[in-house]
């Protein structure tokens, strides 16, 4: 079977440079700023696994077009999955009625591309790899976690590769591609003992070619981590509540990162006045000892892209550096109307959505204490290692679940904790971290961020962290 | 195109790609196709955001060939483009393993009554966008003449006009249309290091019975006010109220848990419980997808199988888990009418509602928590375990005495639904999983 016939972007958008050109004129057509026209082409296909057999796999394909015009801080947005001249048009139409005058200005000719590093440099792509090979990956992790323990009862693994073919042109002249890989593979496992179920978790990823199996993550490492998990929490206890030391576990716990403090670092909220940061920069928000980042040029990284979805070459952007409030992360929209450069973070889930400020790969960059000598600092607290997910309100107030930790007793780590909650203010945590460990981790290459309805692919990280004081919620 | 010839074309496509489906040598064949409008404004600080329109098209299909089963999509709609998918899902049928259950059901005959059912109002399309846009910006305005709210989210109405068709190898042909639309408001209070915020929306299926303007600006000041000047409490265990909107959450989480495929998967507690008692007399929960004119009225579900009323818990018995053909057959029970997409989704799932009003549930409280919001991902379906950042209102001697913030609840499904000790009269369908106001007898509220 040649795949590759469903697959040429080109021929999918019969568009030449000049339908492009008259496209962008037809949406300035009552006087906006500024016009683009996101084509986007993507191809993904699933693998599922459990019970013992391959259940399903799938094939998808998703092809369409948005036009976008904003007229001072005002966006105008048509899409359409019909590519007749007729349909296109009508967009680009719709898009246009946010201005309510008669043109200004005619889109100028495209510049030439700029030649743009490429973070996904990969060898064997999963898109062209055969169907039979990933499946033999699927079961190779299914078998591992399976047989991991008599304990483990249930198994699913699946596999999910994309490849999304973007471009971006606009009346500025821009027209850049990008051609993005995004594979997944991931591992739930049950495990049981006398009448107590519990569920553990593995997966990973990012913008990797099938070589990745081999080199980076096993299938076989990773069934034997999400059988692990489950089995380790049939000893679990109940977690304790009320206020305490807590300490972090790298990588996992960049999620809190995230949550805490890089949403409201979106411009947007920051614009509108609604994030608690919008009148603190270049104030001290958090302990001298932080320092946050997100860099979308991260290799092979989930989160990572040579372009955004706005067409701009992004940038590894500080957010907080020494405790100060540095940087928000900007799309174009909130860059113009606050006056600051591009960062490259406008991102969309897909056509059918207006681009928003979002985070890459966001982390809070390592210390220099010892990560043991953290956890022996404690005397009595919590230690928080894996998270379900987590949430902020632009009030800085979060919530973290915790679905596995430990009890920290006379600084060791003892009984494994599950279901534990994690809850404050996020300048109030910045302020308690009083210890940045030297180990700076990256969690699971299997994240999607969601904000506004629209999901997109981000990974986070950190180092062994202690915050001096945190509400944990459980049941004693 | 008028909108006969386009749904005849719709239809034409779908019976097309079954008969192409059938002619490569597919045991069975379904093929949904969606296509839908959507109009959305977004105003803030009395202006537009941003306005979106647009239309677009998506099919699904899936076929068996062997028992086998492989699934695939397309936004395009290119005929050529869709022959392919059907000829690369039966060559990666080969690859997948038999499984006996795989299946799609056989059509039935029963009266499918779409006009009945009331989903579809033609208002909605005729809206000018000048209506919709004064429609947001008049509840954002409103909200904002109270002086006590500080900024603005923004406020949205939205649209969306639906025409689905399904067929299948069976013999199965059939279409509906359907009708949504949306106003909501999110804003906030207070000064910048120690701001509240909150929103309300109205969701309907009908123009005519979505709340005005005022009524969905006062609700979302009331919301947000209330929760000024919030204290923090002492870790206790105390009785907890919930609100409808809350309980609508805890619902979500029963559904999850009363959902064939996470049954016969073993990921949820209830696996083994039917026919068992799993909550007390006060819980009694139907699933409906017949009642005309909610969110979740549908007249069949995504395989074709005409919804119907379901009884899932009667007074606290599990009587039914709801099923789509694949998790009725693991289970050996029949499909619900509830398949969504490959899984099990809801059609009106509901609490059955008491008929103390909430107020004197609030008065007949002696110290307590009104759960007002949760926020995090604390649940757990295959142990039932909650836990949850949460948003209250401290309640002393039957009323209330002060907002609370930066506080966990933490309980379990199970237990939860044998302490229910109200039942509240204010049932109504806002969302298509929904209750009334309940109060629990006690669960641990984590503070300081």
């Amino acid at each position: 079977m040649n795949k590759r016939d469903l697959l040429n972007f080109v021929d999918h958008f019969s568009l030449s440079r000049g339908d492009l050109q008259k496209l962008l004129n037809t949406a300035l057509a009552h006087g906006g700023n500024f016009a683009e026209i996101f084509l986007e082409y993507r191809v993904y296909s699933s693998i599922n696994m459990e019970e013992d057999i391959i259940k399903e796999t799938s094939e998808n394909i998703m092809l369409g077009a948005g036009f976008r015009v904003i007229h001072g801080d005002q966006t105008g947005y048509g899409y359409t999955n019909d590519l007749s001249l007729e349909k296109i048009t009508r967009a680009a139409l719709t898009a246009s009625s946010i201005a309510e005058g008669s043109p200004s200005q005619n889109s100028p000719p495209f510049q030439s591309t700029p030649v743009i590093p490429n973070y996904y440099p990969i060898h064997q792509s999963a898109q062209d790899e055969s169907l039979e090979n990933k499946i033999a990956l699927v079961k190779a992790a299914y078998q591992s976690a399976l047989t991991c323990d008599r304990k483990v009862k249930k198994v699913k693994v699946s596999f999910i590769d994309q490849t999304r073919y973007i471009t971006v042109v606009n009346s500025e002249g821009q027209n850049l591609s990008d051609v993005q890989p995004l594979v997944k593979l991931t591992c739930l496992c049950i495990a049981e003992k006398a009448n107590k179920r519990e569920a553990g978790f593995s997966g990973g990823g990012g913008r990797v070619g099938m070589e990745y199996f081999s080199k980076e993550l096993t299938p076989e490492k990773m069934g034997e981590e999400a059988a692990r998990e489950a089995i380790s929490l049939l000893e679990a206890v109940q977690p304790p509540a009320g206020e305490m030391p807590v300490v972090l576990s790298p990588g996992h716990s960049g999620v809190l990162i995230h949550e805490a403090v890089g949403h409201l670092l979106e411009a947007d909220f920051n614009r509108k006045k609604t994030s608690i940061f919008w009148n603190k920069m270049g104030q001290r928000v958090g302990s001298e000892q932080i320092f946050i980042y997100d860099d979308p040029t991260i290799s092979f990284f989930r989160g990572s892209y040579n372009i955004d979805d706005e067409g701009t070459i992004p940038k590894k952007t500080p957010l907080i550096e020494r405790g100060k409030l540095v940087g928000l992360l900007q799309d174009r929209l909130s860059g113009k109307f606050m006056n600051k450069p591009l960062t490259g973070h406008g991102r969309r889930q897909d056509y059918t959505c207006i681009p928003i400020p979002r985070m890459s790969n966001t982390y809070i960059d390592q210390g220099e204490y010892d990560p043991d000598e953290i956890i022996i600092s404690v005397k009595k607290g919590f230690y928080a290692d894996k998270f379900q997910g987590g949430q902020v309100e632009d009030s800085g107030k979060f919530t973290f679940s915790v679905s596995s930790g430990f009890l920290i007793e006379n600084g060791k780590l003892t009984a494994p904790v599950k279901q534990a909650t994690l809850i404050g203010t996020n300048i109030d945590i910045l302020q308690k971290i009083d210890k940045v460990g030297s180990d700076l981790t990256f969690g699971l290459q299997t994240g999607t961020c969601g904000k506004e309805g629209q999901a997109v692919p981000v990974t986070d990280g950190c180092p062994t962290l202690k915050v001096a004081k945190m509400t944990v919620g459980g049941f004693k | 195109m008028n909108g006969q010839e386009k749904s005849h074309e719709l239809m034409a496509l779908a019976e097309s790609l079954v008969s192409f489906g059938r002619s490569q040598g597919t045991d069975e064949i379904e093929v949904s196709i969606l296509d839908g409008l959507e109009f959305s404004v977004d105003v803030r600080l009395g202006k537009i955001e941003s306005l979106v329109e647009a239309g677009s098209r998506y099919l699904g299909l899936k076929i068996i060939k062997d028992n086998k089963t492989a699934y695939a999509t397309s936004s395009d709609l290119n005929t050529d483009t869709l022959k392919q998918l059907v000829k690369n899902a039966i060559w990666r049928a080969e690859l997948a393993n038999p499984d006996e259950f795989a299946g799609l059901p056989m059509p039935k005959p029963d009266a499918i009554d779409i006009p009945e059912l009331n989903i579809y109002d033609h208002v909605i399309s005729e809206l000018t966008p000048d209506k919709k846009i004064a429609l947001a910006l008049e509840t954002e305005k409103i909200a904002l003449s109270d002086r006590r709210i500080s900024n603005s989210h923004g406020a949205s109405f939205e649209t969306k006009e639906i025409h689905s068709v399904l067929a299948n190898s069976h013999g199965f042909i059939h279409d509906y249309k359907e009708t949504f639309c949306s106003l909501s408001v999110g804003i906030q209070a207070g000064e910048t290091d120690s701001k509240v915020e909150d929103y309300w929306s109205s969701t309907e299926r009908h123009f005519r019975t979505l709340d005005p303007p005022e009524k969905v600006a006062k609700k979302a000041v009331e919301r947000t006010i209330r929760q000024l000047n919030p204290r923090k409490v002492k870790t206790q265990v105390v009785p907890v109220i919930f609100e409808p909107t809350m309980t609508n959450w805890l619902l979500g989480f029963l559904f999850a848990c009363v959902s064939g495929t996470a049954v016969y998967q073993k990921l949820s507690f209830l696996s083994d419980k039917l026919g068992k008692k799993i909550g007390n007399e006060y819980i009694t929960v139907y699933d409906d997808g017949r009642i005309p004119g909610k969110l979740g009225t549908r007249p069949y579900d995504s395989e074709g199988v005409p919804t119907r009323k379901n009884k899932v818990i009667e007074k606290g018995t599990l009587k039914n888990f709801l099923c789509n053909t694949y998790a009725g057959k693991k289970l050996n029970l029949p499909s619900t009418g509830n398949a969504d997409g490959a899984g099990v989704g809801p059609n009106n799932f509901y609490l059955h509602p008491g008929d103390i009003s909430p107020e004197d549930i609030i008065q007949k409280t002696e110290k307590g928590l009104i759960l007002l919001r949760t926020i995090g991902h604390g649940l757990n379906p295959v142990t039932g375990d909650i836990s949850r950042g949460a948003f209250g209102l401290w309640i002393e001697n039957g009323e209330i005495a002060y907002p609370v913030s930066e506080i966990t609840i933490a309980g379990n499904l199970g237990m939860i639904l044998n302490q229910i000790e109200e039942k509240g009269n204010d049932l109504e369908f806002r969302s298509a999983i929904c209750g009334p106001t309940i109060k629990i007898h006690e669960l641990t509220v984590a503070g300081e």
